[in-house]
C-alpha cells in the first residue's frame, strides 16, 4: 500500500511539474469547454434576408415586420431578382423572399397567392430552420385573419430556450474527459519508456498488478479534478447550467468512466513506443469511438448495422446517462443501464488494457 | 536556391516519414475523418420516437396519426397513458417526443372552433429537439391544410420554395465540403509542424544550423514534402466526396485544386509558426490541434453560415482563413460559378495574400541557430 | 591559410553565462583539445565557432570576421560540426549510404570520381564498407559515432569541431575514430578543435584548453599542462593528509609533503585544479548497514546464458560468476553484448537458453524475481531519475517502492545524502545538476534498500575526472563496508584496474574472465588496460 500512493504521488507532482501538460489540461477543461459552448450554434439564427417586393403593400410590409431578431437580420432590399441571386451567391444572403406583381392581388381576391422564397441549401440545416420560421409566421399572421383554426402547443422539456451552450458545453466537457484520460494514461507509462525509467520501474519489487493500478488511479484523479474545476467554473459558473439530476451519480459515472478510458490508454501505452504513437493510436482509436457514441447522430437514426456496434462504445453509456442526469434528471433507479453499460464495458476495456501492459512487465 | 540541397533533404523527409510509419497518418486521418464527419454529423432528424395519446379517436385524429406513422422522421407509437406516464418516459429516454391529441379534437374543428394539439420534446439536444419542432409544426398544418375547405384553402398563402445548392436538403452536400476545408487545414499544420519539431528534438537542425544550407532551402526542403503528400491527399478527399457522399460537383476542377494547393500551404505555414514557438514534439502536436480544430469547425460555415454571425466572431471569421477557401469549396462543388463570381476571385487572391505573408513570417521568424 | 582567431568571444544563455570572454588562436593541422566538467563552457565556444550560436566578440577564421551565426553563414562550407550526443546528426531510418547522399548534397559536393574515392575511402576507413543498407538506428553507438565522424568529413572542411566524439564510444572504435581524423588531418591539414573526457586523447593532441566555469583556466601542450602539477604530485600516502586529496595510487597536495614525487598524468591537473578551488574532496562513506543478512558467497551464476534477436545472437553461452564482496568489471565494444546480459540478469529481458541462479536460487519464471528484486540495486545509463521530482523527492519515492517506513526513509536520504555529498543538492531538480551529482545519487537510490548485489550500466559515461574518481570511491567503499558485489559496465579501460575481475565480451562471446593482475601477467607487452582490450580485440 505504501508502494502504491507513492505511486500516484509521484505521478501527480510530476503532472504538477511538467507545466506545458498542465496548460494544455487546465486549457481542455476551462477554456476550451467554455469556447465550445460559446461558440457553435447551430440554430438559425440571425439570418441574413433580402427581399424584392414587386408589390409593396399592406401584406408585403405586416410580414416583412415579422423577420426581426434573433432569428433575422434586418431585411436587404433587392430592385431585382438577379440582383437578389447574385448576392445568395455571394453568401451575403441566406434566403431570399420575392413578393410577385400580383401578390397582394391575389391575395386579396383569394386566388392561390403564391410566396417566393431562394433559399441557400449550402447551409441545409439553417436554410430549412429558416423557411420553418417563415412557415410560421405566415401561419401566424394569417391566423390572425382566423383563417387556421388550430394551436399547437409546444413544450420542450428540459432546456425550454433552446440554449446551445447547454448542450455543447456539457458536450465538449464529456469529449474532453474521454480523450485525456486515454492520452494521459497512455503518455504516464510511455514516458517512462522514452525517459529510460522503465527498466528502473519494472525492478521495483513491487507487484506490477499495483504499479498499473496506481499509475492508471493517478491519471483518474487528475481528470475528476479537473472535471470538478469544469463543472464548478464553466457549467455552472459561467453557462449557468441547471442539473435536473444527481451531481453525485454523474461524477461516480464519470469516475467508472474514467477508468475505462484508461483502459483504452494502457492498450495504447502497451503498443505505443513514443509520445507521437500515441497521438497517432489515439486519434485512430478515439473517433470511431466518439463516432459510434450517439453523440453526432442519435443511436437510433444510425444504420442497423452501426446500431448494433454502438452498444459495444462505453461512451455511448456515459453520453446519454450524462445528458440523463444532467438535462432530463432521470430518477438514479432509471440510470442503471448506463451504470451497468459504463462499468461492464469499462470492466472488459481496463481489463484487456491491464493484461496487454502488463504482459510488458 | 540549390536544387541538389532541396532534392535531398526532400528525398530523406520522404524516406523518413514513410519508414518511420508517418505515412499512415497522412492518409488514413484525413480520409477517416472525412469519412467520419460525413457520416457522422447529421442535421436531418429521422426515426424520432414518437407516442401519440390520441384522446379524440376519430377520423380526423386518425388521419392526422396515420400522417406521423407514414413519415419516414418519426417512429411512432399509439398508446393511451396518462400525461404524467407519457413524459416519465421522456425522462428515461425512451421518447423524443409525445403528441397529444385533445377530446372533441374533431368536432371543435369542424365547428371552425379553436382547439389544440400538445406537443412534449425532449430538449436535450438542442438543435435536435428545434428540428423535430419543425417537422411537427409542418405535419400537422399539412395535414390541417389537406382536410379544410376549398373555400379558405384558396386565401391561404402558399410557400414556393427553391432550395439554391442543394434542392433535397441533402446533409452530405453540406457538411462534406466543409471537412474537407476542416482537414486540409489540421493535417499539413501537424505535418509540417512536426517536421521541424523532430529535427529540434533529436538535434538533427545542427546539420542545418552548422552547414551553408540557406534558410530559404531548408524551407523549401521542409514545404515540399508536405505539399506533395497532402497534396494527394486533395484528390483522394474530392473521390470521396463525389463517389462515396455522391456529392455533385458543378464548378471548376481546376479552381477546386489550385485553391487547395494554396490552402495546404497556408495550414503548412500554420504548423511551420507553431515548430517556431515549441521544441517538443507533443506540445507542437497539441498546439496545432487547438489552434486548428476549434477555428477550423467555427469558421468553415459547414455548422453556422458566417452570414449568421454576431459581433467579434464576424471579425475572427474573417481573420481566419479558413472562410474564404470553405467559400471556394461550396462554389465548386454546389454552386459551380467559378471565377466569374467576383466574390471567388477575391477569396483566392485573399488565400494567396495569406499563403505569401504568412509563408514570409515564418521564414523570418525561423532563426538559423540555437534559441 | 587557414587561421582561426576567437577574440573575446562570449556566450549566454537565457538566464546562465555558458561562456566567459575567452581568446583562441590556431592555424590548419593543428589538433587542439577541450576538456573540463560538464558545463564547464567548452560546448558553448564550439557553438559559437561552428555559427549556431549567437555570441559576443569576434571571430575570425580564413580571413573572414563574422561577430553573429548571420556572418558565418559565408564561412560554414568550410566548416565540419559534430555536436555532442551519440549519434546525434543522424537520421534514424536513414541507411549508411543514403546518409553519405543526403550530406553531400546538402554540402553541395560534386560527385566526381575523386569524390567517390574519397567516399569509399571514409567509408572503408569507418569500417563500414559493409553495413551501407544499414539504418542508422541499428547501428551500435561506436558506428553511428563513425558515420556520424565521415559524414561531417564528406565536404573536406578546413575546420573541424568535434564535440565528445568518443564519449560512450568503445576503445577500438575509438581508435579507429582517431585513425580516420589523424589521416584527414595529415593530409588536409584541416584545422581540428576536439573536446574530450579521455585523458589519454588529449596528451596526444598538439594543445589543450582547460574549461572551468565558462573560464579557460590553463591551456598549452599537455606536457606543459602536467609539468605545473608535477611539484604536486606524489606517491599515494599510506594515511591521508589534510589538504590533499589521495586517489588512485596518487596523493596531491599544494603544500610540500614528505613523500616520493611521482610522475603525474593531465588526470593531475583536474585534481590540484580542484585542491585549489574547493580543497580535498569531501570524505566520502558509507551508510552504516546493520543488519548482515545470511547471503551465499556466491550472488548469481549464469550458465550458457543465450539472447538472439532474430537471426543475431547477442550473447552467445555465456557463463559467468558474481561473488560477495566484488567487483566485476563487464567490458566490451559497443554492441558486443554487455547491456543485453545486464537485462537478462535483472529480467529485463527473456532468457533464450541457459540457466540463472541468483542467490543460489534457480530463476525460472517472473514470481521467482519479484522476492529477489529487495536485494538488487540497478543504475541505468543515462541516472534515469525523474525529472519532474527534486532529488529528495526522487529518493523519497524510490524509498517508498521498496517499503521503507518513512521515518527511516527520511533519515536515510540524509544520511545517503551527506556520506555521499549531494546535501546540498536536495532540494535541486536533477535536470539542473551536474551529470556527477547525478549520479551519485543515482546511486543512493539504488542501494537505499541495502541491496545485496548492485549493477551498474556506463555509469561514469560523460562525467569528468574528478567527479569519477569520486564515485569510484564511492564503490570501493560499497564493496568493502557493506560486502556487496557490484557489476560494472564501462568505456574507460582505465576504470578496469579498479575492479577486481574484468569479463570481456565480444561479439556476443565471452573471450576474457580474469583478475586484472592475471590479464596484465597474460599480457606483459601492455602498458594500461586499454592494450589489454584491445590485444583481446585485434586477435584474429
Amino acid at each position: 500500500m505504501r508502494a502504491f500512493w507513492a505511486i500516484i504521488r509521484k505521478e501527480l507532482l510530476e503532472f504538477l511539474r511538467s507545466y506545458g501538460l498542465l496548460i494544455v489540461v487546465l486549457y481542455s477543461f476551462t477554456l476550451d469547454v467554455y469556447i465550445a459552448g460559446n461558440g457553435i450554434n447551430l440554430d438559425a439564427r440571425n439570418v441574413s434576408v433580402g427581399i424584392v417586393d414587386y408589390s409593396p403593400g399592406f401584406i408585403s410590409n405586416k410580414m416583412l415586420s415579422d423577420l426581426h431578431y434573433p432569428q433575422f437580420q434586418e431585411p436587404v432590399f433587392f430592385a431585382s431578382q438577379e440582383r437578389l441571386n447574385l448576392a445568395i451567391r455571394n453568401k451575403e444572403i441566406m434566403v431570399g423572399i420575392v413578393f410577385e406583381s400580383d401578390f397582394e392581388k391575389r391575395f386579396h381576391t383569394g386566388n392561390n397567392p403564391v410566396l417566393n422564397l431562394l433559399l441557400d441549401s449550402t447551409a441545409s440545416a439553417q436554410s430549412y430552420l429558416a423557411l420553418n420560421y417563415i412557415q410560421h409566421i405566415l401561419m401566424r399572421f394569417q391566423d390572425t385573419l382566423s383563417l387556421a383554426p388550430i394551436e399547437i402547443q409546444i413544450h420542450k422539456l428540459f432546456n425550454p430556450n433552446t440554449s446551445y451552450s447547454y448542450f455543447m458545453a456539457l458536450a465538449e466537457l464529456l469529449s474532453i474527459i474521454t480523450l485525456l484520460a486515454v492520452i494521459l494514461t497512455a503518455a504516464v507509462f510511455v514516458k517512462e519508456k522514452e525517459n529510460g525509467t522503465w527498466d528502473i520501474m519494472l525492478l521495483m519489487p513491487t507487484d506490477a498488478k499495483a504499479v498499473i493500478l496506481a499509475k492508471s488511479l493517478s491519471q483518474v484523479i487528475i481528470v475528476m479534478i479537473g472535471t470538478i474545476v469544469c463543472v464548478g467554473t464553466v457549467l455552472f459558473g459561467i453557462f449557468d447550467l441547471p442539473i435536473n439530476g444527481s451531481l453525485a451519480a454523474f461524477m461516480l459515472l464519470t469516475f467508472f468512466y474514467a477508468f475505462t478510458s484508461a483502459g483504452i490508454g494502457l492498450f495504447i501505452a502497451s503498443v505505443a513506443r513514443n509520445i507521437m504513437q500515441i497521438a497517432q493510436l489515439s486519434v485512430i482509436i478515439m473517433m470511431p469511438l466518439i463516432f459510434l457514441s450517439g453523440a453526432w447522430t442519435p443511436v437510433y437514426a444510425m444504420h442497423p448495422i452501426l446500431e448494433y456496434l454502438s452498444i459495444i462504445s462505453p461512451l455511448r453509456y456515459y453520453i446519454q446517462g450524462s445528458e440523463s442526469i444532467f438535462f432530463r434528471g432521470t430518477a438514479l433507479i432509471d440510470l442503471w443501464e448506463y451504470f451497468a453499460g459504463v462499468i461492464v464495458l469499462g470492466g472488459v476495456m481496463f481489463w484487456y488494457g491491464f493484461r496487454k501492459i502488463g504482459k510488458l512487465f | 536556391m540549390r536544387i541538389g540541397v532541396i532534392k535531398a533533404y526532400f528525398k530523406k523527409e520522404l524516406l523518413d516519414i514513410y519508414r518511420s510509419k508517418l505515412i499512415l497518418m497522412v492518409y488514413i486521418m484525413p480520409s477517416m475523418l472525412l469519412i467520419l464527419f460525413g457520416y457522422g454529423i447529421k442535421t436531418e432528424v429521422t426515426h424520432t420516437r414518437t407516442l401519440i395519446i390520441d384522446n379524440d379517436q376519430s377520423k380526423v385524429s386518425y388521419d392526422l396519426v396515420s400522417t406521423f406513422e407514414h413519415s419516414k422522421y418519426f417512429n411512432s407509437d399509439v398508446k393511451n397513458l396518462s400525461e404524467n406516464r407519457a413524459l416519465n418516459l421522456i425522462k428515461q429516454d425512451k421518447k423524443d417526443l409525445i403528441i397529444i391529441i385533445p377530446e372533441a379534437f374533431e368536432k371543435h374543428l369542424l365547428k371552425g372552433l379553436k382547439t389544440s394539439v400538445g406537443v412534449y420534446i425532449d430538449g436535450s439536444f438542442p438543435s435536435r429537439a428545434k428540428t423535430i419542432e419543425n417537422y411537427v409544426n409542418g405535419v400537422i398544418y399539412d395535414a390541417i391544410m389537406k382536410r379544410s375547405g376549398s373555400e379558405v384553402d384558396r386565401a391561404l398563402i402558399t410557400i414556393n420554395a427553391r432550395n439554391l445548392f442543394n434542392q433535397s436538403l441533402r446533409d452530405e452536400d453540406m457538411i462534406v465540403p466543409g471537412v474537407i476545408g476542416l482537414v486540409l487545414l489540421i493535417a499539413p499544420a501537424v505535418l509540417s509542424a512536426l517536421l521541424i519539431v523532430k529535427e529540434k528534438e533529436n538535434g538533427t537542425i545542427f546539420n542545418f544550423y552548422s552547414s551553408s544550407v540557406k534558410k530559404i532551402e531548408f524551407l523549401a526542403a521542409k514545404i515540399l514534402p508536405v505539399l506533395l503528400l497532402h497534396g494527394i491527399n486533395i484528390f483522394i478527399l474530392f473521390l470521396w466526396a463525389i463517389y462515396l457522399f455522391g456529392v455533385p460537383f458543378r464548378g471548376s476542377f481546376l479552381l477546386y485544386t489550385f485553391s487547395s494547393f494554396i490552402y495546404i500551404i497556408i495550414s503548412l505555414s500554420v504548423g511551420l509558426l507553431v515548430s517556431i514557438i515549441t521544441s517538443s514534439q507533443i506540445v507542437a502536436y497539441v498546439l496545432t490541434l487547438i489552434v486548428t480544430i476549434i477555428p477550423g469547425f467555427l469558421y468553415s460555415g459547414m455548422l453556422m453560415p458566417i452570414s449568421s454571425m454576431e459581433g467579434e466572431s464576424v471579425i475572427e471569421a474573417h481573420i481566419y482563413p479558413v472562410m474564404y477557401y470553405t467559400h471556394i469549396l461550396y462554389d465548386v462543388f454546389l454552386v459551380g460559378d467559378g471565377l466569374s463570381a467576383s466574390k471567388n476571385l477575391l477569396y483566392l487572391l485573399i488565400l494567396v495574400g495569406y499563403a505569401i505573408i504568412l509563408l514570409g513570417i515564418g521564414s523570418l521568424l525561423l532563426k538559423k541557430r540555437i534559441a | 591559410m587557414n587561421r582561426l582567431q576567437v577574440r573575446k568571444v562570449s556566450v549566454t544563455y537565457r538566464k546562465k553565462t555558458g561562456l566567459k570572454p575567452v581568446n583562441l588562436e590556431a592555424t590548419g593541422g593543428e589538433i587542439i583539445g577541450l576538456i573540463g566538467a560538464d558545463g564547464a563552457g567548452k560546448s558553448s565556444l564550439m557553438h559559437a565557432i561552428a555559427g549556431a550560436k549567437s555570441f559576443d566578440g569576434e571571430i575570425e577564421f580564413d580571413n573572414h570576421i563574422y561577430r553573429s551565426p548571420k556572418e558565418a553563414e559565408k564561412i560554414k562550407g568550410s566548416i565540419g560540426f559534430m555536436p555532442q550526443g551519440l549519434g546525434l546528426i543522424l537520421y534514424e531510418h536513414l541507411g549508411v549510404n543514403e546518409h553519405l547522399d543526403f550530406f553531400a548534397d546538402i554540402r553541395g559536393i560534386k560527385q566526381d570520381s575523386a569524390f567517390r574515392a574519397y567516399r569509399e575511402r571514409l567509408l572503408h576507413m569507418a569500417g563500414l564498407s559493409d553495413f551501407t543498407e544499414r539504418q542508422a538506428g541499428r547501428l551500435s553507438g561506436g558506428m553511428m559515432q563513425k558515420l556520424a565522424l565521415i559524414c561531417t568529413l564528406l565536404h573536406r572542411p578546413k575546420l573541424l569541431l568535434l564535440d565528445e566524439p568518443t564519449t560512450g564510444v568503445d576503445p577500438l572504435s575509438r581508435m579507429e575514430l582517431w585513425d580516420i581524423l589523424d589521416d584527414i588531418i595529415a593530409k588536409e591539414k584541416t584545422l581540428c578543435i576536439v573536446s574530450t573526457a579521455y585523458m589519454a586523447e588529449a596528451t596526444q593532441m598538439d594543445r589543450v584548453l582547460l574549461f572551468e566555469d565558462g573560464e579557460i583556466i590553463d591551456k598549452g601542450k599537455a606536457g606543459e599542462l602536467v609539468e605545473k602539477v608535477r611539484p604536486f604530485s606524489y606517491e599515494a600516502a599510506p594515511e591521508p593528509f589534510e589538504n590533499s586529496i589521495t586517489i588512485h595510487g596518487y596523493t596531491y597536495s599544494l603544500k610540500p609533503l614528505e613523500l616520493k614525487s611521482k610522475e603525474p598524468t593531465l588526470d593531475a591537473v583536474f585534481f590540484i585544479n580542484f585542491l585549489k578551488k574547493y580543497g580535498p574532496i569531501p570524505e566520502i562513506s558509507i551508510v552504516h548497514k546493520d543488519r548482515d543478512e545470511d547471503v551465499p558467497a556466491t550472488i548469481m551464476e549464469a550458465k550458457g546464458l543465450t539472447k538472439r534477436f532474430g537471426k543475431f545472437v547477442a550473447n552467445d553461452y555465456i557463463d559467468m560468476e558474481l561473488n560477495r564482496g566484488e567487483i566485476l568489471g563487464l567490458l566490451g565494444a559497443n554492441g558486443a553484448g554487455k547491456t543485453t546480459f545486464i537485462k537478462m540478469l535483472l529480467g529485463l529481458l527473456p532468457i533464450d537458453e541457459g540457466e540463472l541462479f541468483l542467490l543460489g536460487k534457480r530463476i525460472e519464471s517472473p514470481d521467482d524475481r519479484q522476492m529477489l528484486k529487495a536485494k538488487i540495486g540497478y543504475v541505468s545509463q543515462h541516472f534515469a531519475l525523474y525529472k519532474g521530482m527534486s532529488v529528495r523527492e526522487n529518493l523519497r519515492y524510490f524509498a517508498n517502492m521498496h517499503h521503507i517506513e518513512s521515518r527511516r526513509a527520511l533519515d536515510l536520504i540524509k544520511e545517503h545524502a551527506n556520506t555521499l555529498g549531494f546535501y546540498t543538492y536536495l532540494d535541486a531538480l536533477p535536470t539542473d545538476l551536474p551529470l556527477g551529482i547525478n549520479q551519485r545519487f543515482s546511486v543512493a537510490a539504488a542501494i537505499m534498500h541495502e541491496p545485496v548485489v548492485l549493477f551498474l550500466d556506463e555509469p561514469t559515461s560523460g562525467v569528468d575526472v574528478v567527479a569519477r574518481a569520486i564515485f569510484w570511491e564511492m564503490l570501493q567503499r560499497l564493496k568493502k563496508e557493506w560486502n556487496i558485489a557490484i557489476l560494472v559496465t564501462t568505456h574507460y579501460m582505465g576504470e578496469a584496474e579498479f575492479c577486481d575481475r574484468v569479463v570481456l565480451l565480444r561479439d556476443g562471446k565471452k573471450i576474457a574472465d580474469d583478475t586484472v593482475k592475471n590479464l596484465y601477467q597474460i599480457h606483459p607487452d601492455a602498458h594500461n588496460f586499454e592494450d589489454i582490450f584491445l590485444d583481446y580485440y585485434n586477435l584474429n
